[in-house]
């Protein structure tokens, strides 16, 4: 383990951030970042990096789906998912598709599933953190590839 | 100081038949926003519960051997500090709840049909409470004034508040806010409630309080309509009228007397020409 993982909550209820974490520093070795608005959220993912966002759906300054979908412009790797409360159902699993969730938890959460889509869901991003960085390494390597056969194409010349 | 002379029990009566459907549709969102409202405080302390149990759990795996490490202080520190989290938020939790159904008790008392001496903060409040899961995408303002208590049909008054609040819901898009200024002016009160919708045309603006005027098509009515909002205003001896400017929302203005008229109810048959005036009163602020 080289690196502590952090996950993001963002809901408008306190009483949610705060069982979460509370859930998360007992159980787990996660970083836990609570916001309880989604705007001060969109504007921490700026800086912080976070493996996992778990977002309310019902929010007052933007609702969950615009949330993640926000956040995944400055967060493209980032894992999100969202926490609905049983009467935004519907709605949320229509905006799903649209928003490219990983995963949707329904309120009242289940703290072990809740941990296990966590856990997943850093997996997955450092999945893609690693694609992403290999794709970056491959890249290179090849333009320092087309770098040497251009250099060994001129000295033979 | 209730009166609940055989006059007020409503047989006969049309509008008050009409207050009690609205009641009804009233009751089931009601339970639609208490279910929803309930579910946050329940979730939080559905998994604090189980923290809590896990919590202890992990103290007593510490405690088994009945010799505490020096390396497994850290985690009995961590322990306290997140069952520290859990005890404030089951406060606020626990808090919530006693809210809710002190909502729902102040509900109840007010439902009475007769005329009494109402706290109409009280009245807005309840009702706001009622449609709080409707309102969450929205930010209501209040801007609440000194107002005495009003002599009025609470339960009557209240189903006004609940169909104003309600149209300045559907026409404010989320994001959108809504305004209540309550304000005491002479011998009246004035409640004014206003949205950042998109307004009334002023074509529409005289036609609103019209009876069957809607400009929803296949809604489910919860409400009782503007036509009969001004009726119930009308019979309190008030006024109800509206004013928007389209593209910049709508403010509904209601005025109500603190001295009312000795028989409220019957205000309406006897001066009819009492809904022309107000009618004539919106209509001057079609501007």
């Amino acid at each position: 383990m080289t690196m502590q993982n952090t996950v993001m909550v963002v809901d408008d209820e306190v009483m949610v951030t705060a069982a979460l974490r509370s859930f998360l520093e007992l159980e787990t070795s996660y970083r836990v970042l609570g916001y309880t608005s989604a705007r001060a959220a969109l504007d921490a993912l700026q800086t912080e990096s976070v493996d996992v966002i778990v977002a309310d759906f019902m929010m007052p300054e933007m609702d969950g789906i615009t949330f993640l979908k926000a956040a995944r412009d400055s967060r493209p790797l980032t894992s999100r998912v969202l926490l609905t409360g049983y009467a935004d159902k519907e709605n949320a699993i229509r905006a799903i598709n649209d928003a490219g969730l990983y995963y949707y938890l329904e309120k009242p959460w289940n703290n072990d599933h809740l941990r296990l889509v966590i856990r997943n869901g850093i997996e997955r991003s450092s999945l893609f953190n690693e694609l992403d960085s290999r794709v970056a390494a491959l890249e290179s390597a090849h333009m320092e590839l087309h770098g040497v056969r251009r250099r060994l194409l001129q000295a033979f010349r | 100081m209730r009166s609940d002379a055989p006059a007020d029990a409503g047989f006969d009566d049309p509008l008050a038949d009409r207050v009690n459907e609205a009641r009804l549709a009233t009751l089931g969102l009601l339970v639609a926003g208490l279910v929803h409202e309930i579910n946050t405080p329940l979730g939080a302390i559905n998994s604090n519960h189980d923290v809590l149990r896990r919590a202890l759990g992990k103290l007593q795996d510490i405690l088994a051997d009945e010799v505490v490490e020096p390396h497994e202080l850290d985690e009995v520190r961590r322990i306290v500090r997140a069952v520290d989290g859990i005890l404030r938020v089951n406060d606020l939790a626990v808090e919530r709840m006693r809210g809710l159904v002190s909502n729902l008790r102040n509900f109840g008392r007010i439902d009475g049909s007769g005329t009494d001496m109402a706290d109409l903060h009280e009245g807005i409040d309840s009702t706001l409470a009622i449609l709080a899961h409707e309102l969450r995408p929205i930010s209501v303002v209040k801007e609440f004034g000194e107002l005495p208590r009003v002599p009025c049909r609470p339960q009557q008054v209240n189903q006004v508040f609940m169909n104003l609040l309600m149209n300045a819901r559907q026409a404010t898009p989320d994001g959108g806010s809504i305004t209540i200024r309550t304000a005491r002016l002479g011998d009246a009160v004035q409640v004014q409630i206003s949205d950042t919708g998109a307004g009334i045309p002023s074509g529409q603006l005289g036609r609103i309080f019209e009876p069957g005027f809607t400009t929803r098509d296949g809604r489910i009515g919860m409400g009782l309509g503007l036509a009969i909002c001004r009726q119930i205003v009308d019979r309190h001896g008030g006024r109800l009228h509206a004013a928007s400017e389209p593209g910049r929302g709508a403010t509904f203005t209601l005025h109500l007397p603190l001295v009312q008229p000795p028989r409220i109810e019957e205000t309406v048959q006897r001066s009819p020409d009492r809904t022309e005036a107000s009618h004539d009163e919106a209509n001057s602020d079609t501007r």
